[in-house]
Protein backbone atom coordinates (compact mmCIF):
# COMPACT_ATOMS: atom_id res chain seq x y z
CA UNK A 1 0.00 0.00 0.00
CA UNK A 2 1.12 3.52 -1.34
CA UNK A 3 -0.42 6.75 -0.33
CA UNK A 4 1.51 9.38 -0.50
CA UNK A 5 2.14 12.79 -2.16
CA UNK A 6 4.93 14.64 -3.69
CA UNK A 7 6.17 17.71 -5.27
CA UNK A 8 6.27 17.11 -8.89
CA UNK A 9 10.24 18.59 -8.99
CA UNK A 10 10.95 16.12 -6.69
CA UNK A 11 9.58 13.35 -8.52
CA UNK A 12 10.50 14.81 -11.79
CA UNK A 13 14.21 14.50 -10.59
CA UNK A 14 13.73 11.63 -9.31
CA UNK A 15 12.69 9.72 -12.49
CA UNK A 16 15.20 11.72 -15.03
CA UNK A 17 18.05 9.65 -12.25
CA UNK A 18 16.98 6.47 -13.12
CA UNK A 19 16.13 7.51 -16.99
CA UNK A 20 19.41 8.33 -17.65
CA UNK A 21 20.48 4.16 -17.40
CA UNK A 22 17.24 2.06 -17.32
CA UNK A 23 13.62 1.94 -19.24
CA UNK A 24 12.60 -0.27 -15.99
CA UNK A 25 13.39 -0.99 -12.51
CA UNK A 26 11.92 -2.92 -9.04
CA UNK A 27 11.28 0.69 -7.07
CA UNK A 28 11.17 -1.25 -2.95
CA UNK A 29 8.34 1.11 -1.43
CA UNK A 30 8.87 0.58 2.66
CA UNK A 31 7.74 2.98 5.12
CA UNK A 32 10.75 4.63 5.63
CA UNK A 33 10.36 5.85 1.54
CA UNK A 34 11.75 4.50 -2.15
CA UNK A 35 14.66 2.57 -3.08
CA UNK A 36 16.25 1.29 -5.90
CA UNK A 37 18.90 -0.25 -7.81
CA UNK A 38 18.80 -0.84 -11.20
CA UNK A 39 21.74 -1.53 -13.63
CA UNK A 40 21.68 -1.12 -17.77
CA UNK A 41 21.13 -3.56 -20.44
CA UNK A 42 25.16 -4.18 -21.13
CA UNK A 43 25.59 -4.15 -16.99
CA UNK A 44 27.89 -1.41 -17.67
CA UNK A 45 26.79 1.09 -15.65
CA UNK A 46 24.56 0.58 -12.06
CA UNK A 47 22.32 3.12 -10.24
CA UNK A 48 21.31 3.28 -7.09
CA UNK A 49 18.28 6.06 -5.69
CA UNK A 50 16.72 6.92 -2.07
CA UNK A 51 14.24 8.75 -1.80
CA UNK A 52 13.30 8.81 2.49
CA UNK A 53 9.58 9.98 3.26
CA UNK A 54 11.04 13.39 4.04
CA UNK A 55 10.82 13.96 0.66
CA UNK A 56 7.35 13.47 0.33
CA UNK A 57 4.55 15.72 1.98
CA UNK A 58 2.49 13.07 3.19
CA UNK A 59 3.85 9.66 2.93
CA UNK A 60 2.33 6.58 4.47
CA UNK A 61 2.94 2.95 2.93
CA UNK A 62 3.79 -0.56 3.71
CA UNK A 63 6.88 -2.77 2.27
CA UNK A 64 5.88 -4.15 -1.56
CA UNK A 65 7.92 -3.99 -4.09
CA UNK A 66 6.49 -2.19 -7.79
CA UNK A 67 7.95 -2.69 -11.13
CA UNK A 68 8.07 0.72 -12.51
CA UNK A 69 8.01 1.26 -16.48
CA UNK A 70 10.68 4.20 -16.35
CA UNK A 71 10.07 5.42 -20.07
CA UNK A 72 6.08 5.30 -19.08
CA UNK A 73 7.07 7.69 -16.13
CA UNK A 74 9.44 9.75 -18.18
CA UNK A 75 6.29 10.99 -20.13
CA UNK A 76 3.83 10.88 -17.77
CA UNK A 77 6.59 13.63 -15.74
CA UNK A 78 6.57 15.30 -18.92
CA UNK A 79 2.55 16.38 -18.53
CA UNK A 80 3.32 18.05 -14.79
CA UNK A 81 3.72 21.63 -14.14
CA UNK A 82 6.32 23.15 -11.92
CA UNK A 83 5.89 23.04 -8.50
CA UNK A 84 3.14 21.41 -8.51
CA UNK A 85 1.89 18.28 -6.26
CA UNK A 86 1.63 14.77 -7.01
CA UNK A 87 -0.80 12.09 -5.41
CA UNK A 88 0.32 8.78 -5.69
CA UNK A 89 -2.09 5.91 -4.63
CA UNK A 90 -1.52 2.63 -4.86
CA UNK A 91 -3.88 -0.41 -2.92
CA UNK A 92 -2.18 -3.24 -0.92
CA UNK A 93 -1.52 -5.82 -3.78
CA UNK A 94 -2.88 -3.31 -6.75
CA UNK A 95 -1.27 -3.81 -10.24
CA UNK A 96 -1.75 0.01 -10.74
CA UNK A 97 -0.73 3.30 -9.45
CA UNK A 98 -3.26 6.37 -9.11
CA UNK A 99 -0.71 9.68 -10.41
CA UNK A 100 -2.98 12.72 -9.52
CA UNK A 101 -1.92 16.25 -10.32
CA UNK A 102 -3.16 19.16 -12.15
CA UNK A 103 -6.93 18.16 -12.55
CA UNK A 104 -5.15 14.35 -13.96
CA UNK A 105 -6.16 11.18 -12.95
CA UNK A 106 -3.78 8.82 -14.28
CA UNK A 107 -4.22 5.13 -13.32
CA UNK A 108 -0.51 3.43 -14.51
CA UNK A 109 -0.27 0.07 -14.89
CA UNK A 110 2.61 -1.52 -12.95
CA UNK A 111 5.18 -4.07 -14.22
CA UNK A 112 5.15 -7.40 -13.32
CA UNK A 113 8.17 -7.56 -10.77
CA UNK A 114 8.97 -10.90 -11.86
CA UNK A 115 9.80 -9.53 -15.19
CA UNK A 116 11.83 -6.64 -14.14
CA UNK A 117 15.76 -7.51 -13.69
CA UNK A 118 16.60 -8.69 -10.29
CA UNK A 119 18.56 -5.67 -8.00
CA UNK A 120 22.29 -6.37 -8.48
CA UNK A 121 24.31 -7.39 -5.50
CA UNK A 122 26.10 -4.18 -3.43
CA UNK A 123 29.58 -3.67 -5.33
CA UNK A 124 32.64 -4.72 -3.48
CA UNK A 125 34.60 -1.98 -4.38
CA UNK A 126 37.51 -0.40 -3.18
CA UNK A 127 37.95 3.94 -4.64
CA UNK A 128 40.90 4.93 -2.83
CA UNK A 129 40.88 8.68 -4.42
CA UNK A 130 37.59 10.74 -4.16
CA UNK A 131 37.01 14.51 -5.15
CA UNK A 132 33.66 17.15 -4.70
CA UNK A 133 32.81 19.22 -7.16
CA UNK A 134 29.79 21.06 -9.02
CA UNK A 135 27.86 19.45 -11.08
CA UNK A 136 28.16 21.87 -13.76
CA UNK A 137 31.65 21.75 -13.74
CA UNK A 138 31.28 18.06 -14.07
CA UNK A 139 28.91 18.16 -16.87
CA UNK A 140 31.43 21.12 -19.06
CA UNK A 141 34.27 18.70 -19.05
CA UNK A 142 32.42 16.18 -20.23
CA UNK A 143 30.73 18.25 -23.24
CA UNK A 144 33.85 19.73 -23.35
CA UNK A 145 35.23 16.01 -24.16
CA UNK A 146 32.59 14.42 -26.19
CA UNK A 147 33.89 17.12 -29.01
CA UNK A 148 37.13 15.42 -29.74
CA UNK A 149 36.57 11.78 -28.22
CA UNK A 150 34.09 9.05 -27.53
CA UNK A 151 35.73 8.35 -24.12
CA UNK A 152 37.53 10.51 -20.92
CA UNK A 153 40.01 9.60 -18.41
CA UNK A 154 39.49 10.58 -14.90
CA UNK A 155 42.72 10.69 -12.48
CA UNK A 156 44.17 12.24 -9.71
CA UNK A 157 47.99 12.94 -9.41
CA UNK A 158 48.39 13.14 -5.49
CA UNK A 159 51.69 14.54 -5.64
CA UNK A 160 50.49 17.49 -7.49
CA UNK A 161 47.40 17.67 -6.04
CA UNK A 162 45.30 17.61 -8.72
CA UNK A 163 42.32 15.96 -10.34
CA UNK A 164 42.20 16.07 -14.06
CA UNK A 165 40.55 14.95 -16.74
CA UNK A 166 41.57 13.81 -19.84
CA UNK A 167 40.45 13.13 -23.54
CA UNK A 168 41.64 11.58 -26.74
CA UNK A 169 40.30 11.82 -30.14
CA UNK A 170 42.06 10.78 -33.33
CA UNK A 171 44.00 13.70 -34.17
CA UNK A 172 43.03 16.05 -31.03
CA UNK A 173 43.23 15.93 -27.55
CA UNK A 174 41.50 17.77 -24.68
CA UNK A 175 43.17 18.79 -20.83
CA UNK A 176 41.36 19.80 -17.88
CA UNK A 177 42.88 19.80 -14.52
CA UNK A 178 41.12 21.41 -11.14
CA UNK A 179 44.23 22.06 -8.21
CA UNK A 180 42.82 20.73 -4.80
CA UNK A 181 42.06 24.47 -3.58
CA UNK A 182 39.34 24.77 -6.50
CA UNK A 183 37.89 21.74 -5.53
CA UNK A 184 34.98 21.41 -2.64
CA UNK A 185 36.76 18.03 -1.22
CA UNK A 186 40.32 16.02 -2.14
CA UNK A 187 41.55 12.92 -0.57
CA UNK A 188 44.81 12.22 -2.83
CA UNK A 189 45.28 8.70 -4.06
CA UNK A 190 46.51 7.62 -7.44
CA UNK A 191 44.43 6.70 -9.92
CA UNK A 192 43.09 6.97 -13.07
CA UNK A 193 40.35 5.26 -15.61
CA UNK A 194 38.87 5.68 -19.04
CA UNK A 195 35.35 5.80 -19.41
CA UNK A 196 32.65 5.76 -22.26
CA UNK A 197 31.05 9.69 -22.56
CA UNK A 198 28.13 8.00 -24.39
CA UNK A 199 27.20 6.97 -20.56
CA UNK A 200 28.42 10.11 -19.30
CA UNK A 201 26.73 12.43 -21.37
CA UNK A 202 23.13 11.24 -19.81
CA UNK A 203 24.71 10.85 -16.77
CA UNK A 204 26.60 14.03 -16.61
CA UNK A 205 23.24 15.93 -17.41
CA UNK A 206 21.71 14.49 -14.76
CA UNK A 207 24.25 15.36 -12.61
CA UNK A 208 24.91 19.29 -13.84
CA UNK A 209 21.58 19.96 -11.40
CA UNK A 210 23.75 19.02 -8.57
CA UNK A 211 25.75 21.64 -6.15
CA UNK A 212 28.08 18.87 -5.56
CA UNK A 213 28.89 15.52 -6.88
CA UNK A 214 31.20 13.41 -5.08
CA UNK A 215 33.41 11.28 -7.83
CA UNK A 216 35.44 8.13 -6.82
CA UNK A 217 37.93 6.71 -8.91
CA UNK A 218 40.90 4.38 -8.77
CA UNK A 219 43.26 2.58 -10.87
CA UNK A 220 41.19 0.88 -13.77
CA UNK A 221 38.28 0.84 -11.81
CA UNK A 222 34.87 1.79 -12.19
CA UNK A 223 33.94 5.75 -11.18
CA UNK A 224 31.81 6.16 -8.09
CA UNK A 225 29.27 9.11 -8.72
CA UNK A 226 27.44 10.18 -5.38
CA UNK A 227 25.42 12.88 -5.09
CA UNK A 228 22.02 13.90 -3.30
CA UNK A 229 18.46 15.17 -4.51
CA UNK A 230 15.32 16.33 -3.05
CA UNK A 231 17.25 18.89 -0.57
CA UNK A 232 19.47 16.01 0.75
CA UNK A 233 16.15 13.91 1.40
CA UNK A 234 17.45 11.55 -1.63
CA UNK A 235 20.55 10.00 -2.44
CA UNK A 236 21.78 8.74 -5.44
CA UNK A 237 24.71 6.77 -6.76
CA UNK A 238 25.63 5.87 -10.27
CA UNK A 239 28.63 3.70 -10.36
CA UNK A 240 29.97 3.25 -14.00
CA UNK A 241 32.58 0.52 -15.32
CA UNK A 242 36.01 1.69 -17.23
CA UNK A 243 36.74 1.10 -20.44
CA UNK A 244 40.37 -0.42 -21.62
CA UNK A 245 42.94 1.91 -21.87
CA UNK A 246 44.59 0.86 -25.36
CA UNK A 247 48.34 0.47 -25.40
CA UNK B 1 2.50 -26.34 -40.19
CA UNK B 2 -0.30 -24.16 -38.15
CA UNK B 3 -4.04 -23.85 -39.03
CA UNK B 4 -5.37 -22.51 -41.76
CA UNK B 5 -7.46 -20.00 -40.40
CA UNK B 6 -6.36 -16.95 -41.83
CA UNK B 7 -9.38 -16.05 -43.74
CA UNK B 8 -10.92 -15.61 -40.58
CA UNK B 9 -8.53 -13.74 -39.00
CA UNK B 10 -7.26 -11.30 -41.55
CA UNK B 11 -10.36 -8.78 -40.74
CA UNK B 12 -8.22 -8.70 -37.35
CA UNK B 13 -4.66 -7.98 -38.00
CA UNK B 14 -3.57 -4.45 -36.75
CA UNK B 15 -0.71 -2.79 -37.67
CA UNK B 16 1.30 -2.51 -34.89
CA UNK B 17 5.58 -0.34 -34.16
CA UNK B 18 7.87 -2.11 -32.60
CA UNK B 19 7.94 0.96 -30.32
CA UNK B 20 4.69 -0.16 -29.12
CA UNK B 21 5.66 -3.76 -27.86
CA UNK B 22 8.17 -3.07 -25.29
CA UNK B 23 8.16 -5.32 -22.50
CA UNK B 24 8.27 -9.30 -22.14
CA UNK B 25 7.29 -11.53 -24.80
CA UNK B 26 7.39 -15.17 -25.43
CA UNK B 27 8.48 -16.56 -28.53
CA UNK B 28 7.49 -19.61 -30.11
CA UNK B 29 10.86 -20.92 -30.50
CA UNK B 30 10.81 -24.03 -32.41
CA UNK B 31 8.67 -22.09 -34.47
CA UNK B 32 11.32 -19.26 -34.75
CA UNK B 33 14.38 -21.55 -35.88
CA UNK B 34 12.31 -23.24 -38.36
CA UNK B 35 11.77 -19.81 -40.13
CA UNK B 36 15.64 -18.99 -39.54
CA UNK B 37 16.61 -22.08 -41.42
CA UNK B 38 13.75 -21.91 -43.74
CA UNK B 39 15.42 -18.60 -45.20
CA UNK B 40 18.66 -17.86 -44.28
CA UNK B 41 20.18 -20.13 -46.96
CA UNK B 42 22.29 -19.48 -49.46
CA UNK B 43 20.15 -19.29 -53.29
CA UNK B 44 21.07 -22.81 -53.97
CA UNK B 45 19.84 -23.58 -50.47
CA UNK B 46 22.68 -24.31 -48.62
CA UNK B 47 22.30 -23.29 -45.11
CA UNK B 48 25.04 -20.70 -43.76
CA UNK B 49 27.69 -23.40 -42.34
CA UNK B 50 31.23 -22.68 -40.21
CA UNK B 51 34.79 -24.33 -41.59
CA UNK B 52 33.27 -27.50 -39.57
CA UNK B 53 30.54 -27.78 -41.76
CA UNK B 54 28.17 -27.44 -38.70
CA UNK B 55 24.62 -25.19 -39.91
CA UNK B 56 24.69 -21.74 -38.21
CA UNK B 57 21.59 -20.09 -40.11
CA UNK B 58 19.35 -20.15 -36.86
CA UNK B 59 22.16 -18.59 -35.01
CA UNK B 60 22.35 -15.51 -37.23
CA UNK B 61 18.49 -15.18 -37.17
CA UNK B 62 18.89 -15.68 -33.30
CA UNK B 63 21.30 -13.46 -32.98
CA UNK B 64 20.05 -10.68 -35.02
CA UNK B 65 16.47 -11.17 -34.15
CA UNK B 66 17.26 -10.68 -30.07
CA UNK B 67 19.47 -7.50 -31.15
CA UNK B 68 16.39 -6.12 -32.61
CA UNK B 69 13.79 -6.87 -29.89
CA UNK B 70 16.76 -5.71 -27.15
CA UNK B 71 17.00 -2.52 -28.81
CA UNK B 72 13.30 -1.98 -29.00
CA UNK B 73 13.18 -2.80 -25.35
CA UNK B 74 11.27 -6.29 -25.70
CA UNK B 75 12.45 -8.91 -23.35
CA UNK B 76 11.75 -11.84 -25.07
CA UNK B 77 11.68 -15.61 -23.27
CA UNK B 78 11.78 -18.34 -25.65
CA UNK B 79 9.72 -21.16 -25.75
CA UNK B 80 10.96 -24.58 -26.75
CA UNK B 81 8.30 -27.60 -27.57
CA UNK B 82 8.21 -30.58 -25.33
CA UNK B 83 7.02 -33.85 -25.77
CA UNK B 84 4.45 -33.92 -28.79
CA UNK B 85 0.99 -35.35 -27.69
CA UNK B 86 0.46 -39.05 -28.98
CA UNK B 87 -2.31 -37.58 -31.15
CA UNK B 88 0.82 -35.86 -33.40
CA UNK B 89 2.33 -39.08 -33.88
CA UNK B 90 0.59 -39.15 -38.01
CA UNK B 91 0.96 -35.77 -38.33
CA UNK B 92 4.92 -36.15 -37.54
CA UNK B 93 5.50 -39.20 -39.71
CA UNK B 94 4.12 -37.87 -43.15
CA UNK B 95 6.36 -34.45 -42.21
CA UNK B 96 9.21 -36.75 -41.94
CA UNK B 97 8.24 -38.53 -44.81
CA UNK B 98 7.91 -35.31 -46.75
CA UNK B 99 11.51 -34.11 -45.84
CA UNK B 100 12.98 -36.97 -46.48
CA UNK B 101 11.60 -36.49 -50.18
CA UNK B 102 12.55 -33.20 -50.02
CA UNK B 103 15.83 -33.97 -48.58
CA UNK B 104 16.94 -36.43 -51.71
CA UNK B 105 15.31 -34.15 -54.11
CA UNK B 106 17.38 -31.17 -53.16
CA UNK B 107 20.59 -33.41 -53.32
CA UNK B 108 19.59 -34.33 -57.27
CA UNK B 109 18.48 -30.77 -57.97
CA UNK B 110 22.17 -29.63 -56.32
CA UNK B 111 24.01 -32.51 -58.40
CA UNK B 112 22.21 -31.37 -61.75
CA UNK B 113 23.04 -27.01 -61.05
CA UNK B 114 18.95 -26.26 -60.59
CA UNK B 115 20.00 -23.68 -58.23
CA UNK B 116 15.68 -22.38 -58.27
CA UNK B 117 15.02 -26.24 -57.36
CA UNK B 118 17.62 -26.65 -54.79
CA UNK B 119 16.76 -23.94 -52.52
CA UNK B 120 12.97 -24.80 -52.67
CA UNK B 121 13.29 -28.71 -51.84
CA UNK B 122 16.09 -27.17 -49.07
CA UNK B 123 13.33 -25.12 -47.27
CA UNK B 124 11.32 -28.13 -47.58
CA UNK B 125 13.56 -30.45 -46.13
CA UNK B 126 14.14 -28.16 -42.74
CA UNK B 127 14.38 -30.31 -39.79
CA UNK B 128 14.79 -28.70 -36.36
CA UNK B 129 16.78 -31.15 -34.16
CA UNK B 130 17.92 -31.55 -30.61
CA UNK B 131 21.30 -30.22 -32.04
CA UNK B 132 19.89 -26.91 -33.25
CA UNK B 133 17.99 -26.28 -30.24
CA UNK B 134 21.02 -26.72 -27.85
CA UNK B 135 23.08 -24.66 -30.13
CA UNK B 136 20.17 -21.71 -29.73
CA UNK B 137 19.91 -22.27 -26.07
CA UNK B 138 23.24 -21.74 -25.79
CA UNK B 139 23.77 -18.63 -27.70
CA UNK B 140 20.41 -17.33 -26.25
CA UNK B 141 21.99 -17.86 -22.71
CA UNK B 142 25.01 -15.69 -23.85
CA UNK B 143 22.65 -12.92 -24.48
CA UNK B 144 20.76 -13.09 -21.25
CA UNK B 145 17.64 -14.45 -22.68
CA UNK B 146 15.47 -16.91 -20.46
CA UNK B 147 14.59 -20.45 -22.55
CA UNK B 148 11.39 -22.53 -21.25
CA UNK B 149 10.68 -25.90 -22.06
CA UNK B 150 7.33 -26.63 -22.88
CA UNK B 151 5.54 -29.12 -21.27
CA UNK B 152 4.05 -30.44 -24.55
CA UNK B 153 3.52 -27.65 -27.65
CA UNK B 154 5.87 -24.30 -26.92
CA UNK B 155 2.54 -22.31 -28.71
CA UNK B 156 0.77 -23.65 -25.54
CA UNK B 157 3.18 -22.83 -22.87
CA UNK B 158 3.43 -19.35 -24.47
CA UNK B 159 -0.51 -18.75 -24.43
CA UNK B 160 -0.36 -19.58 -21.12
CA UNK B 161 2.24 -17.70 -19.98
CA UNK B 162 0.14 -14.30 -21.34
CA UNK B 163 -2.74 -15.63 -19.87
CA UNK B 164 -0.77 -15.86 -16.74
CA UNK B 165 0.64 -11.79 -17.42
CA UNK B 166 3.92 -13.02 -17.06
CA UNK B 167 4.46 -11.85 -20.59
CA UNK B 168 2.77 -9.37 -22.66
CA UNK B 169 2.20 -11.34 -26.07
CA UNK B 170 2.94 -14.38 -27.73
CA UNK B 171 5.28 -14.38 -31.03
CA UNK B 172 4.32 -16.68 -33.82
CA UNK B 173 3.70 -17.07 -37.45
CA UNK B 174 1.42 -19.52 -36.54
CA UNK B 175 -2.22 -18.51 -35.67
CA UNK B 176 -2.55 -22.02 -33.08
CA UNK B 177 -1.01 -19.74 -30.39
CA UNK B 178 -5.43 -17.93 -30.43
CA UNK B 179 -6.45 -21.68 -30.46
CA UNK B 180 -4.34 -22.47 -27.27
CA UNK B 181 -5.58 -19.13 -25.79
CA UNK B 182 -3.45 -16.63 -26.06
CA UNK B 183 -4.84 -13.03 -26.00
CA UNK B 184 -2.54 -11.28 -28.24
CA UNK B 185 -0.66 -12.74 -30.94
CA UNK B 186 2.19 -10.88 -32.92
CA UNK B 187 3.64 -11.77 -36.25
CA UNK B 188 5.79 -10.58 -38.81
CA UNK B 189 8.82 -9.34 -36.12
CA UNK B 190 11.22 -9.63 -38.37
CA UNK B 191 14.63 -8.00 -38.89
CA UNK B 192 14.26 -8.04 -42.33
CA UNK B 193 10.69 -6.75 -42.46
CA UNK B 194 10.42 -9.29 -45.73
CA UNK B 195 9.52 -12.62 -45.69
CA UNK B 196 8.89 -15.66 -47.86
CA UNK B 197 5.67 -16.51 -49.03
CA UNK B 198 4.61 -19.07 -51.68
CA UNK B 199 8.39 -18.51 -53.02
CA UNK B 200 7.78 -15.05 -53.53
CA UNK B 201 9.79 -12.27 -51.03
CA UNK B 202 7.03 -9.82 -49.96
CA UNK B 203 7.82 -6.88 -47.48
CA UNK B 204 5.69 -7.48 -43.88
CA UNK B 205 5.43 -4.82 -40.71
CA UNK B 206 4.66 -6.33 -37.23
CA UNK B 207 0.73 -6.94 -36.85
CA UNK B 208 -0.98 -8.22 -33.76
CA UNK B 209 -4.14 -10.26 -33.63
CA UNK B 210 -6.36 -9.84 -30.04
CA UNK B 211 -8.18 -13.50 -29.42
CA UNK B 212 -11.11 -11.54 -27.88
CA UNK B 213 -11.40 -9.22 -31.16
CA UNK B 214 -11.69 -12.57 -33.12
CA UNK B 215 -14.32 -14.19 -31.14
CA UNK B 216 -16.28 -10.73 -30.62
CA UNK B 217 -16.31 -10.25 -34.34
CA UNK B 218 -17.07 -13.65 -35.39
CA UNK B 219 -19.95 -14.36 -32.70
CA UNK B 220 -17.63 -17.16 -31.32
CA UNK B 221 -16.69 -19.07 -28.13
CA UNK B 222 -13.11 -20.05 -28.02
CA UNK B 223 -13.99 -23.80 -28.27
CA UNK B 224 -15.86 -22.88 -31.07
CA UNK B 225 -12.62 -21.63 -32.65
CA UNK B 226 -11.18 -25.12 -31.94
CA UNK B 227 -13.54 -26.44 -33.92
CA UNK B 228 -13.54 -24.05 -37.05
CA UNK B 229 -9.55 -25.43 -36.40
CA UNK B 230 -9.93 -28.86 -35.92
CA UNK B 231 -12.68 -28.82 -39.28
CA UNK B 232 -9.59 -27.10 -42.05
CA UNK B 233 -6.82 -29.01 -40.16
CA UNK B 234 -4.63 -28.82 -37.16
CA UNK B 235 -1.21 -30.21 -36.61
CA UNK B 236 -3.01 -33.08 -34.97
CA UNK B 237 -5.99 -33.49 -37.34
CA UNK B 238 -5.64 -33.47 -41.37
CA UNK B 239 -9.14 -31.58 -41.04
CA UNK B 240 -11.97 -32.48 -43.39
CA UNK B 241 -11.51 -32.32 -47.29
CA UNK B 242 -12.94 -28.84 -49.23
CA UNK B 243 -13.76 -27.64 -46.01
CA UNK B 244 -11.94 -23.62 -45.20
CA UNK B 245 -12.00 -21.56 -42.95
CA UNK B 246 -14.97 -19.61 -43.86
CA UNK B 247 -16.93 -22.67 -44.46
CA UNK B 248 -15.81 -24.00 -41.46
CA UNK B 249 -17.16 -21.21 -39.14
CA UNK B 250 -20.31 -21.79 -41.31
CA UNK B 251 -20.66 -25.16 -39.97
CA UNK B 252 -19.73 -24.17 -36.74
CA UNK B 253 -21.82 -21.70 -36.05
CA UNK B 254 -25.24 -23.76 -37.41
CA UNK B 255 -23.96 -26.41 -34.69
CA UNK B 256 -23.34 -29.10 -36.99
CA UNK B 257 -19.57 -29.34 -36.25
CA UNK B 258 -19.95 -33.23 -35.31
CA UNK B 259 -22.16 -33.64 -37.95
CA UNK B 260 -19.81 -32.34 -40.79
CA UNK B 261 -16.74 -33.88 -38.86
CA UNK B 262 -19.09 -37.60 -38.91
CA UNK B 263 -19.92 -37.26 -42.31
CA UNK B 264 -16.84 -36.34 -43.74
CA UNK B 265 -14.50 -38.69 -41.27
CA UNK B 266 -16.70 -40.88 -39.86
CA UNK B 267 -13.33 -42.86 -37.58
CA UNK B 268 -11.93 -39.87 -36.20
CA UNK B 269 -13.03 -38.47 -32.42
CA UNK B 270 -12.62 -34.98 -32.04
CA UNK B 271 -12.49 -34.85 -28.28
CA UNK B 272 -8.34 -35.09 -27.41
CA UNK B 273 -7.81 -32.72 -29.64
CA UNK B 274 -10.27 -30.35 -28.69
CA UNK B 275 -9.44 -31.01 -25.09
CA UNK B 276 -5.52 -30.36 -26.03
CA UNK B 277 -6.34 -27.07 -27.38
CA UNK B 278 -8.63 -25.78 -24.55
CA UNK B 279 -6.37 -27.30 -21.96
CA UNK B 280 -3.09 -27.94 -22.96
CA UNK B 281 -0.43 -29.55 -20.30
CA UNK B 282 1.38 -26.81 -19.33
CA UNK B 283 4.74 -26.07 -17.13
CA UNK B 284 3.52 -23.58 -14.00
CA UNK B 285 6.61 -23.59 -11.92
CA UNK B 286 8.99 -21.70 -14.42
CA UNK B 287 10.61 -18.43 -13.55
CA UNK B 288 11.88 -15.49 -15.65
CA UNK B 289 15.04 -13.76 -15.52
CA UNK B 290 16.48 -11.65 -18.10
CA UNK B 291 20.42 -10.67 -17.73
CA UNK B 292 22.90 -8.62 -19.44
CA UNK B 293 24.47 -9.85 -22.61
CA UNK B 294 27.54 -11.57 -22.49
CA UNK B 295 29.89 -9.91 -24.85
CA UNK B 296 32.77 -12.19 -24.56
CA UNK B 297 30.58 -15.46 -24.14
CA UNK B 298 28.93 -14.18 -27.69
CA UNK B 299 32.13 -13.11 -29.44
CA UNK B 300 33.55 -17.04 -28.24
CA UNK B 301 30.59 -18.47 -29.13
CA UNK B 302 29.30 -17.13 -32.90
CA UNK B 303 33.00 -15.72 -33.67
CA UNK B 304 35.71 -18.15 -32.32
CA UNK B 305 33.38 -21.55 -32.24
CA UNK B 306 31.11 -20.60 -35.58
CA UNK B 307 33.19 -18.57 -38.00
CA UNK B 308 31.48 -15.38 -37.35
CA UNK B 309 32.81 -12.12 -38.37
CA UNK B 310 33.99 -10.43 -34.91
CA UNK B 311 33.48 -7.10 -36.55
CA UNK B 312 29.81 -7.55 -37.73
CA UNK B 313 29.09 -9.22 -34.46
CA UNK B 314 31.05 -6.36 -32.67
CA UNK B 315 29.14 -3.60 -34.79
CA UNK B 316 25.73 -5.10 -34.05
CA UNK B 317 26.26 -5.43 -30.32
CA UNK B 318 27.16 -1.88 -30.01
CA UNK B 319 23.78 -1.06 -31.45
CA UNK B 320 22.60 -2.06 -27.95
CA UNK B 321 25.39 -0.45 -26.10
CA UNK B 322 27.78 -3.84 -25.58
CA UNK B 323 31.27 -2.05 -26.77
CA UNK B 324 34.32 -4.13 -27.17
CA UNK B 325 37.12 -2.55 -24.49
CA UNK B 326 34.09 -1.38 -22.41
CA UNK B 327 34.66 -3.65 -18.97
CA UNK B 328 31.13 -5.10 -17.36
CA UNK B 329 30.60 -4.54 -13.91
CA UNK B 330 30.66 -8.33 -13.27
CA UNK B 331 34.24 -8.21 -12.19
CA UNK B 332 33.35 -6.17 -9.59
CA UNK B 333 29.91 -7.51 -7.84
Amino acid sequence: MLKAAINTDIFKESIDVMAAMVTECRMHISPGGFSTRAVDTANVAMVSLELSAGAFSSFDATESDIGLDINKMKNIVAMMEKDDTLSLDLPEGGHKIEMSFSGYKYSIALLDVNTVRKDPNPPTINLPGKVVISGSVLYNSIKAAALVSDKIAFGIDPEKGIFYMEADGDMDHIYYELPKDDLVSFVPAEARSLFSLDYLKDLGRVMSKSDQVEIHIGMDHPVKFAFSIADGKGNVEYLLAPRIEAD
Amino acid sequence: MGVAIRDLISDYKTPVEWGELRGPAAVDGNNALYQFLTTIRQPDGTPLMDREGRVTSHLSGIFFRVISFLENDIKPVFVFDGAPPDFKSETLEVRRERKAVAETAYRQAVAVGDTASAFRHARAATKVDETIISGAKELLGYMGVPCIDAESEGEAQAAYMVMNGDVRYSISQDYDSLLFGAPRLVRNLTVSRKRKVRGRTITVSPEEILLSDVLEGKGITREELVEIGILVGTDFNSGVKGVGAKTALKIVKSGKFIEALGEKDPGFDPQPVKDFFLSPPVVTDYSLSWSHVDREGVISYLCSRHDFSEDRVNSVLERIGVKGGQKTLDSWF
